[in-house]
């Protein structure tokens, strides 16, 4: 898989580049729009990355060329604006995702890997770590076959940290993806939550699976804490 | 009446100022009414008096008394003309006396005869009372061929004095007429002078509500007035200006800080990753990304006060019904409560609509919810309502918490504002919170308003137009 990320913040892009190619993905990089166009007319890629603020041609005109060229090629925003008002141009401009900065690289990582499976992926309708075991059709938790009963709130927090184990999931991604923005920056609402499911998830059970990674947040994995945290 | 004012204070200076100028005129004419008439009065005396000499001069010596009196009676007409007329030969012989008058005004006969020696020389006056009355007399002594005469003439003061009376009731009635009109005039006319300042103040306080954008009418009419719309235009734009700018710097600083955060948590979390096992390590690390996530909230904070400060708040405006939206939230907050031990209740209410945007009203729920909840004691309560108060829908949360203490309560709202130090870095906020809150309110022209007690309590009451 090929991406090209067109940033003109040399440093952003770098990094952005390295954690994809941790990734296994074959990164290219653009620094101007013109720069950026001349890429896309000469290479084949899966995914663009564009940023929308670009010296010589901006990436809101990237953006139709792009679509304009290649039509099925997706592309991801990074803004730094993040008003509804323009997210909405951007997706009538032929953007299929954004995200505003700053963003944690996990998420990148999410949102790119959403974005190439294209067709709506399948939905494992059972979700296990350990003897850690979440069934989406019932909604039912079981650990070592013991039931274990969650509200909703606990239990989307878990589905979510199931959806990708070993990966750390920052409290803000945690925020928008169970709450809503209105929580952001406000409470420590997540650690709340999660310390509560830890307490019925973890607590019972000598094997710990809800790790705290400080700084940057939680992640659900089996053996302990070795700091071992990052990137599957 | 406000006693203030500029209007009635000018009608005041008005009505002293005028009453001292009449105050004047009126005693000045009083004076001189007084001395002219006088002086007339003496003038007519002393031809009369003049008329009764040549009478005498003309007549031989040896003319009989009668006949003297009666040429001066003749000449004179002393009762029709309300005179007093005394001829006396020297020493003491009484030549003529006219009656009495018609007016009735004095008795001529009471009238106390010119003492002994009579006056040398030329017409002398004198003021005698008599019954009834004060009479000013001309006293002309004259040698004729038939002897030493002494000429009076006098005449009463009465209707002098009933003129001057007169006049002063004519002053008393008519002067503080004058004055009281002129001071009700004067009032009225700075009133309607200033009627073009208050059309002025009156569209600047609906231009403060309407936005910075709005400029005063100006009336080319060549006056103070329309240089000052004009100023004040001239004023609006340069705050606006300034305000845009500041406006601008705070959402181009925050929007900046983006992208270096981005790179600055990427490494860190990167770093954090690579360093492995290594405790030490990753706990600096750790710490550092924390600050970072603090940095990144307050960034986002300031980027929404700018979003709402130049107005961009009012995207979506649809019906909300905020009792429904209470209970929704609190209940999503109801765990953070229970774990910090407040109880936390939501009043049933039923629909409370109000228009705005859905994910700012929550948005002030949140914050003011979790304000309270934060700054309330294990044990106690915070209360979230929605409700009509005087059919304006309202939202109230209501804590039992440590209160506001007076002092701060102007200044809870500013950006960057901590009651408490300490307690507040603590927990981590960024003193952002109530402004967004306030920035969310006035962008919906909802009110917002505190009440508190220290060691009572805090009530934020949010009012949503009708």
């Amino acid at each position: 898989m090929r991406l090209l990320i067109v940033e003109d913040d040399q440093k952003l892009a770098n990094f952005v580049a390295r954690a994809l190619r941790a990734e296994s993905f074959a990164v290219d990089h653009a620094a101007d729009g013109c720069e950026g166009q001349r890429y896309l007319d000469t290479y084949h890629y899966d995914l663009l990355i564009l940023d929308l603020m670009l010296p010589r041609m901006n990436g809101t005109e990237l953006l139709r060329h792009a679509r304009h060229t290649h039509p099925l090629l997706p592309v991801l925003v990074l803004t730094a604006r993040d008003a509804t008002e323009d997210k909405v141009r951007h997706f009538e401009a032929g953007a299929d995702d954004y995200l505003t900065k700053p963003f944690d690289i996990a998420e990148l990582a999410v949102r790119v890997r959403a974005l190439l499976r294209r067709t709506p992926h399948e939905r494992a309708d059972v979700l296990a770590v350990a003897d850690l075991e979440l069934n989406r059709l019932t909604q039912q938790v079981r650990r070592a076959g013991q039931r274990i009963d969650l509200t909703a709130k606990e239990y989307s927090v878990l589905e979510y940290l199931l959806s990708s184990p070993g990966r750390v999931f920052s409290r803000a991604m945690i925020l928008e993806h169970v709450w809503d923005q209105s929580f952001e920056g406000v409470t420590n609402i997540v650690d709340v939550y999660v310390r509560y499911l830890r307490r019925k998830v973890d607590e019972p059970f000598p094997v710990k699976l809800i790790q705290t990674v400080r700084g940057m947040g939680y992640c659900v994995r089996e053996g302990g804490s070795d700091g071992d945290g990052g990137r599957a | 009446m406000n006693h203030r004012s500029l209007a009635f204070r000018l009608g005041v200076w008005y009505a002293l100022l005028l009453s001292a100028a009449f105050a004047l005129i009126g005693a000045g004419m009083f004076y001189g009414l007084k001395q002219y008439l006088r002086a007339n009065l003496a003038d007519s005396l002393k031809r009369r008096s003049a008329q009764i000499e040549q009478i005498l001069l003309e007549a031989p010596a040896g003319t009989v008394d009668g006949i003297l009196a009666e040429r001066i009676e003749t000449r004179v007409a002393p009762e029709f003309n309300n005179r007093f007329v005394r001829v006396t030969r020297a020493p003491a012989t009484l030549v003529f006396r006219s009656t009495a008058p018609s007016d009735r005004a004095f008795d001529p006969g009471a009238v106390p005869a010119v003492p002994v020696p009579w006056p040398e020389g030329g017409t002398a006056r004198r003021v005698v009372g008599a019954p009834g009355s004060t009479l000013i007399e001309s006293v002309t002594p004259i040698i004729a061929p038939s002897g030493r005469y002494l000429i009076e003439l006098g005449a009463s003061f009465v209707p002098i004095e009933a003129m001057q009376s007169r006049l002063l009731t004519v002053l008393g009635l008519l002067l503080p007429a004058l004055i009281a009109c002129a001071a009700a005039g004067g009032y009225l006319l700075v009133g309607w002078a200033l009627r073009p300042v208050d059309r002025i103040a009156e569209s600047a306080d609906e231009m403060i509500a309407q936005g910075l954008d709005a400029r005063l009418p100006v009336v080319p009419s060549g006056d103070a007035i329309e240089r000052l719309s004009i100023s004040v235009n001239r004023m609006l734009a340069r705050l606006r200006d300034s305000l845009q700018t500041s406006r601008r710097f705070l959402a181009d600083a925050s929007h900046e800080l983006r992208t270096p955060l981005t790179v600055i948590k990427g490494e860190l979390q990167e770093a954090l990753h690579t360093a492995g096992g290594e405790h030490a390590v990753s706990e600096h690390i750790g710490s550092v990304l924390e600050e970072v996530a603090r940095l990144e909230h307050l960034v986002s904070g300031l980027l929404v006060l700018s979003r709402l400060d130049v107005g961009e708040a009012q995207r979506e405006l649809v019906d909300v019904d905020l009792a429904e939206l209470a209970a929704g939230t609190a209940e999503q907050l109801r765990l953070l409560a229970e774990d910090r031990g407040v109880l936390l209740e939501c009043s049933p209410s039923s629909a409370v609509i109000a228009r705005g945007d859905r994910a700012r009203l929550k948005q002030v729920i949140v914050n003011l919810l979790d304000n309270a909840i934060r700054f309330t004691a294990r044990g106690g309560t915070v209360t979230l309502r929605a409700g009509h108060d005087d059919q304006q829908p309202t939202l109230e949360v209501r804590d039992t918490g440590a209160g506001i203490p007076a002092a701060a309560l102007p200044h809870i709202f500013d950006r960057f504002y901590r009651v408490d130090e300490a307690r507040s870095r603590e927990d981590g906020g960024a003193g952002l919170g109530l402004s967004i809150v306030r920035a969310i309110c006035t962008a919906h022209g909802a009110e917002i308003e505190v009440d508190s007690v220290v060691g009572r309590g805090t009530c934020f009451r949010v009012r949503f137009p009708r």
